[in-house]
């Protein structure tokens, strides 16, 4: 099965307002993913939308966040439910700075329904990290039931490497490769954690540009654990461009 | 302080202008949410935080210039952002504490 773990919905403010979850959803489909998961920046409020999209189409879909932590690095947040999803987010957000977002300088901020239609505009600055340390996440995402990924290791910026020097042991399942991260020099600096290739798409036509892809059955935190345990995981080819 | 000024004391390179800036203090961090609570308006901002973000966190607390340090490269988007908003970036060899030491004459940023 394939699988793009990393994925920004409308409610990111980075990301391109025509990634409503249907499109996602339908894009995923077409590239022949079995799995996605939606992370947006410091929130899962699109997840119940995404939940229904992913149900009517058939594709495995996991649940979370990409959370920015005190230390200003990305980190993904993924779990079997909505309601996991949202738990995090409330905690996530009783750390996060009382700013109220100006769409002028950061983008948008939609919540959205399965079938396109706005909700209510997020009014915190999604874009700001919160005060929660990668320990802590860590420890919460782990008692909630979730999988804890370090994205993006290899980008300049916002990841545990440019922001800590290097990958911290014993907080993640594993790590995630940007879509031009060469595997083999990035493998070396992973510090033995398990590999992903995401996309990390802010606009439609970068969903599931790279993937990953592992022998399991049912697209669940389970599976991917053991998948990640196992190290079986296999991940698509660099892009050479971003 | 003029946004000229700034360059020559850091021995760095003008690559957004901001010719009616006037920089009153400075501040140096890299650590963006620390810029947000910390650094005041009519200030230069001392970093390595080479990306958009960073022209966003300017335009929030008044930052009217950036000194991006080690000679960082700045991307596109962080170039068009600034020129859009107003935001002098100058990038410089220096490391944060020696930029901070060219700039020393500058009060210390606070809000």
């Amino acid at each position: 099965m394939r699988f793009d773990l990393h994925i920004h919905s409308c409610l990111s403010p980075c990301a391109a307002l025509e990634m409503s979850p249907s499109q996602i959803v339908g894009r995923a489909v077409a590239a022949g993913m079995g799995g996605i998961a939606l992370t947006d920046h410091q929130s899962a409020k699109n997840c119940p939308a995404i939940a229904e999209c992913a149900r009517r189409a058939g594709i495995g879909c996991l649940f979370g966040m990409e959370l920015q932590s005190a230390e200003e690095v990305h980190t993904l947040a993924l779990f079997d439910t909505v309601e996991q999803a949202l738990a995090l987010t409330d905690w996530v957000c009783e750390a996060m700075p009382k700013r109220v977002n100006d769409p002028e300088t950061f983008g948008d901020q939609p919540v959205v329904t399965w079938d396109d239609d706005i909700v209510e505009l997020e009014w915190r600055i999604l874009a700001m990290g919160c005060r929660r340390t990668i320990p802590e996440a860590a420890e919460k995402i782990h008692s909630l039931g979730g999988l804890y990924i370090a994205a993006h290791i290899d980008r300049p910026n916002y990841s545990v490497v440019s922001g800590l020097g290097t990958v911290p042991e014993g907080c993640f399942d594993a790590v995630e490769f940007s879509r031009t991260a060469d595997e083999q020099a990035w493998t070396a600096k992973a510090q033995g954690y398990a590999v992903t290739r995401s996309s990390d798409a802010h606009n439609i036509g970068d969903v599931a540009r790279v993937w990953s892809e592992a022998p399991i059955g049912a697209f669940s935190v389970e599976s991917l654990k053991k998948a990640f345990a196992d190290r079986s995981v296999r991940i698509s080819p660099a892009l050479t461009s971003f | 302080m003029t946004v000229r000024e700034i360059a020559e004391k850091t021995r760095g390179e003008i690559i957004v202008d901001n010719p009616n800036a006037a920089i009153n203090s400075a501040y140096a961090s890299d650590l963006l949410s620390d810029v947000m609570g910390h650094c005041g308006d009519e200030s230069v901002l001392v970093t390595i935080q080479n990306h958009l973000n960073t022209i966003a966190v300017c335009t929030l607390a008044g930052i009217e210039a950036i000194v991006v340090c080690h000679r960082r490269p700045v991307p596109n988007d962080m170039a068009e952002a600034a020129k859009r908003e107003n935001v002098a970036i100058i990038t410089t060899e220096m490391s944060q504490f020696e930029a901070s030491k060219a700039l020393a004459e500058l009060p210390a940023s606070s809000k």
